[in-house]
C-alpha cells in the first residue's frame, strides 16, 4: 500500500480531489478498457505536505522510484539507461484547472546515454538528437522559467546546459532522476505561483486543495512501419457527418505533424499497416462518444502495432457541424434538448446565417488578387490606401476598403472604419490579420507587391474566408433563418426555455424601444440605465451577447432582433452563467 | 532623454487619437502636464483637439521623427537596451502566434475564428499568455533599466492579463480597450521609435 502515489491502471477511479483532473482523465480512459500509456500520480496530499514542510514528505522519493520501476516493468524499458530507454512526461493537475500551474515537461529521461540508445532503437539519429535538445528547451522554459533561446543541434549537451545556466542562473541537474524530482518540486511550487494564487482568490477556491503530478510513460510512433501517430474525430468536425474523420502519419512522432516534415494521410490508411489498431481506435472512439455524450477529438499513437490513447476531449467544430451534430445526437437520443442548445453558440448561428456571395457570383467575377484568408466575411467598397482618408470617407457614409503594404498601430482608425482590409505582405499572424480578427473585419493579407497601387480607387469585393479580391460589387445574399430545418427546430426548443421572447424587427410593435435611435444606445455601459423599466427593446448594443445578458438582468421581456436563435441562446447562456457562478463557489468550498 | 512637451506628443503619436489621460497612462507623465502640452500643441496647429481627444498633425509627426535621433541618442547607443530589444523581438513573435491561436482555432485541419465557446481552450491560452508575460518581464526590466518610463508598460500588461485571467476575455486582444495585445502593440511602437528600429513585417 502506498501513501503518496497511485497507479492509474484503471482498477479503480480515485477522487479527482486526490489525483487531479488530468490523472482522473487517464484513469477513466483506462477504466473504460482503453489502452493508455502506463502512468502513476503523486497525489494532492503529497503537495499539501510539501507546502507545509517545504520538502518532500518521508517516503515520497522511494514511492517515485517504485512508480518508475512499475512503469519500467509495464513497458519493458529502463529510465535513464539503454538499450530501450523509458522516457516520461511530467504534468501538473489540480482538481480544478487554473492558470499559473506548471506546464507539461516531455521527454524526461533523455540524456547522453539514452540519446545513443534511442538512435539505435529508432534508427533515426536526428530524432534522438531533436528529442534531447527539445527536452533542454522545455525544461529551461517550464521548470526554470527562462527563455534561453533556441538551442542548436550542432552543440553538445554540455553547451546547452551552459547556455541555460547563463540565462537562468540555475543549474540543470545532470542525473535523470534528479531532474524528475526537480520537476515534481516545480509542479508543487507552481501551486503557489502568483497567477494560481490570484485565480483561487478570485474564484473562492481553497489554497489547501493542492495539485497532483502525473508521471506517464511516453510512447513512440516512430519505432517501425507498424507505428505511427494521429488525430481522430468521432464525427466529421467540418460538416458534422457521423463518420470518423482524422489523419494518420506512419512511423512518425506527434512533433512531425506540427513541423510539416511529413504529410498526414487520411485515417483509413491505418488499415494498410495497422488494421487491428485501426479497429481498436474506432471502437474506443464510439465508447468515448457514448460515455461523454459528445463528439470526441482523440490523440493517439501506435507503437509496434499497439494503439495507445493519449488524450480525448470534446471536439471543436465548424458552425455547420455544430448544427448537424446537435440535431443528430438529439435524434439518436444521445443528448436531451437542453444539452442540444449548449452545443451551438450564438456566434456559430450568426456565422451560419451571415451574408455570403450569391451562388455563382465568385465564379463569374474577375479575380484581382489572392492572398491569405486572414479574417472571414464579405466586404464591399472603394479601395483607399490611407487610413486617415478611410476614416474620413467612411464618416461621410462611404463604404471603403483599406489597402496597405502592411498595417501598424497607426492604421487602427482606418481599419475600424473599413469594410475590409487588404495587405501586400504578411501572413495569418501579421498585425493586419490579428487586428482585423479582433475587430471582426474581413481581411486578406499577403496579396503581393504592388497590389495597393493596382487596386487604388477600384470598387472591389473582398472574401476574407477564401482569401479572394474580386472586381466590382458582387451580389450578396443573406441566408433565411426559417429555411434551415435545424435552426428552426432549435429555435422552437429554445423558445420553450428562454428567459426572454425574441421577435423579428418586422414584427415589432411601435412601443418597442429602438436603441439605434437612442443616444448611447450602442454602448454596453449605458444599457442598464436605458433599459430600466423597459419591456421590449431591440437594436444598438443588444446585437452583442453581453448586451443580451444585461437585458435579461434588467428584466426586459421581449428582444427585437435577428437571428432569433442567436439571441435566445445568448439569453440562455446569460442565465446559466449566473447559476454556474453560484455552483463554482459551492464546489470550491467543499 | 525626451523632454515633457515632446514626450506628450510622442505618446499621442502612439495613441494616434486619444485623451490626455490615455497619453498620460502610457508615458508615465502627469495627466495635467499632458493636458497642458497637448493644449499648447493644439493652439499652434501641431495637434487637433475634438472633444477631449487629440490627434497629431502631419507637421508634428515630422518634427517628432527628427527629434527621436537627438533625444534618444543615449538609448540608441546603449548596447544593453539594443540587445534587450532583440530578445523582445523573439518574445514578440511568440506573442503574435499566441494571439493568432486565441483568435483562430483549427478544426479538423481547417482554420476558423475562435468563437470562444470552448472555455478550456481559452483558459489554456490565457494561461500560456501568463507564461509568456513571465518570460517577457525580465526583458522589459532590462529595457526599463535604460529608460525608466518604459516600466509603465509592465504594469499596463499585467493589468490586462489579470482582467483576462478573471474572465474578462476582451482584455486579451480587443483592439478597442487597453487589452494585452493593444498594450503590447503600443509598447512595441514606443520601442521602435525610441531605439530607431524597423518593424519586421
Amino acid at each position: 500500500m502506498t501513501r503518496w502515489t497511485t497507479k492509474l491502471d484503471g482498477s479503480d477511479l480515485p477522487d479527482k480531489l486526490l489525483i487531479g483532473g488530468k490523472g482522473w482523465s487517464v484513469a477513466r480512459m483506462a477504466a473504460l478498457g482503453l489502452t493508455v500509456p502506463p502512468a502513476f500520480v503523486i497525489t494532492t496530499e503529497a503537495c499539501t505536505e510539501y507546502r507545509r514542510t517545504k520538502d518532500f514528505p518521508d517516503g515520497l522519493i522511494d514511492e517515485i522510484a517504485e512508480g518508475l520501476s512499475w512503469l519500467e516493468a509495464q513497458t519493458g524499458r529502463t529510465y535513464g539507461h539503454g538499450p530501450s530507454p523509458l522516457l516520461v512526461s511530467v504534468r501538473s493537475g489540480a482538481a480544478i484547472s487554473m492558470p499559473g500551474m506548471m506546464d507539461t515537461v516531455l521527454n524526461m529521461g533523455i540524456c547522453g546515454e539514452t540519446e545513443t540508445a534511442l538512435t539505435e532503437e529508432c534508427g533515426d539519429p536526428a530524432f534522438a538528437r531533436d528529442t534531447h535538445r527539445r527536452f533542454h528547451e522545455l525544461y529551461s522554459h517550464i521548470v526554470l522559467k527562462t527563455d534561453a533561446g533556441e538551442l542548436s543541434n550542432d552543440d553538445t549537451a554540455q553547451d546547452w546546459a551552459e547556455t541555460i545556466r547563463a540565462a537562468s542562473g540555475k543549474d540543470l541537474p545532470a542525473d535523470p532522476t534528479d531532474r524528475l524530482h526537480a520537476a515534481v518540486r516545480a509542479v508543487f511550487e507552481s501551486w503557489d505561483s502568483r497567477r494560481a494564487k490570484r485565480y483561487r482568490k478570485h474564484h473562492d477556491i481553497s489554497d489547501d486543495l493542492g495539485t497532483a503530478v502525473v508521471i506517464q510513460a511516453m510512447v513512440f510512433g516512430n519505432m517501425s512501419g507498424a507505428s505511427g501517430t494521429g488525430v481522430m474525430f468521432s464525427r466529421n468536425p467540418i460538416d458534422g457527418n457521423p463518420t470518423p474523420y482524422g489523419e494518420y502519419l506512419v512511423n512518425a512522432q506527434g512533433e512531425d505533424v506540427v513541423s510539416g516534415k511529413f504529410t498526414p494521410r487520411p485515417l483509413d490508411t491505418m488499415r494498410d499497416t495497422v488494421p487491428e489498431a485501426h479497429d481498436a481506435l474506432l471502437d474506443g472512439a464510439r465508447r468515448l462518444e457514448v460515455e461523454n455524450g459528445d463528439v470526441q477529438d482523440i490523440e493517439f499513437t501506435v507503437q509496434d502495432g499497439t494503439l495507445y490513447f493519449l488524450q480525448a476531449r470534446a471536439a471543436k467544430r465548424a458552425p455547420e457541424a455544430a448544427l448537424k451534430i446537435a440535431t443528430d445526437m438529439l435524434d439518436e437520443g444521445t443528448i436531451d434538448e437542453a444539452t442540444a442548445l449548449t452545443r451551438i453558440t450564438p456566434d456559430q448561428v450568426r456565422s451560419l446565417l451571415a451574408p455570403r456571395l450569391a451562388d455563382g457570383a465568385a465564379a463569374s467575377a474577375e479575380t484581382l488578387a489572392r492572398g491569405e484568408a486572414a479574417s472571414p466575411g464579405i466586404g464591399i467598397g472603394v479601395v483607399v490606401t490611407d487610413s486617415d482618408e478611410a476614416e474620413r470617407r467612411a464618416a461621410n457614409g462611404e463604404a471603403v476598403i483599406l489597402a496597405r503594404a502592411t498595417t501598424s498601430p497607426d492604421d487602427l482608425h482606418g481599419m475600424i472604419a473599413a469594410m475590409a482590409v487588404v495587405t501586400e505582405r504578411g501572413g495569418s499572424t501579421s498585425h493586419a490579420a490579428v487586428v482585423s480578427r479582433a475587430l471582426g473585419v474581413p481581411c486578406v493579407t499577403g496579396c503581393g507587391d504592388a497590389t495597393v497601387t493596382a487596386l487604388a480607387g477600384r470598387t472591389i469585393t473582398v472574401d476574407g474566408a477564401e482569401g479572394l479580391i474580386l472586381a466590382d460589387a458582387l451580389d450578396v445574399q443573406e441566408p433565411d433563418e426559417t429555411a434551415l430545418s435545424g435552426i428552426v427546430r432549435l429555435t422552437r426548443i429554445a423558445e420553450g426555455v428562454s428567459p426572454v421572447r425574441v421577435i423579428l424587427p418586422g414584427d415589432a410593435p411601435s412601443s418597442a424601444l429602438d436603441l439605434n435611435a437612442v443616444e448611447g444606445g450602442s454602448e454596453l455601459d449605458r444599457l442598464p440605465e436605458l433599459l430600466k423599466g423597459v419591456d421590449i427593446a431591440g437594436g444598438g448594443a443588444l446585437a452583442d451577447d453581453k448586451g443580451v445578458a444585461i437585458a435579461v438582468a434588467a428584466g426586459v421581456k421581449t428582444i427585437v432582433g435577428q437571428p432569433r436563435l442567436a439571441i435566445l441562446l445568448a439569453a440562455l447562456r446569460a442565465q446559466k452563467t449566473n447559476e454556474d457562478r453560484e455552483t463554482i463557489a459551492v464546489e470550491a468550498s467543499v | 532623454m525626451m523632454k515633457d512637451p515632446q514626450l506628450a506628443l510622442h505618446g499621442l503619436a502612439i495613441k494616434k487619437h486619444g485623451t490626455a489621460e490615455e497619453v498620460a497612462a502610457i508615458t508615465a507623465l502627469d495627466p495635467a502636464v499632458v493636458t497642458k502640452h497637448l493644449d499648447a500643441a493644439a493652439e499652434t496647429g501641431r495637434a487637433l483637439k475634438t472633444g477631449d481627444k487629440y490627434m497629431l498633425q502631419p507637421t508634428a509627426q515630422i518634427a517628432l521623427k527628427s527629434a527621436y535621433s537627438r533625444d534618444y541618442s543615449d538609448e540608441r547607443a546603449n548596447a544593453d537596451m539594443q540587445a534587450a530589444y532583440d530578445d523582445f523581438e523573439r518574445v514578440n513573435e511568440q506573442l503574435k502566434s499566441l494571439i493568432t491561436e486565441w483568435q483562430t482555432m483549427t478544426v479538423g485541419g481547417k482554420s476558423m475564428p475562435n468563437d470562444h465557446s470552448d472555455k478550456a481552450y481559452d483558459d489554456k491560452i490565457i494561461d500560456r499568455l501568463g507564461d509568456l508575460h513571465e518570460r517577457a518581464e525580465p526583458v522589459l526590466d532590462r529595457l526599463a533599466a535604460g529608460l525608466p518610463r518604459l516600466s509603465v508598460w509592465k504594469q499596463l500588461l499585467l493589468t490586462a492579463l489579470e482582467r483576462a485571467e478573471d474572465g474578462e476575455i476582451d482584455w486579451v486582444s480587443d483592439a478597442r480597450c487597453m487589452s494585452y495585445h493593444t498594450a503590447w502593440f503600443e509598447m512595441h511602437e514606443d520601442l521602435i521609435r525610441v531605439l530607431g528600429r524597423e518593424r519586421l513585417e
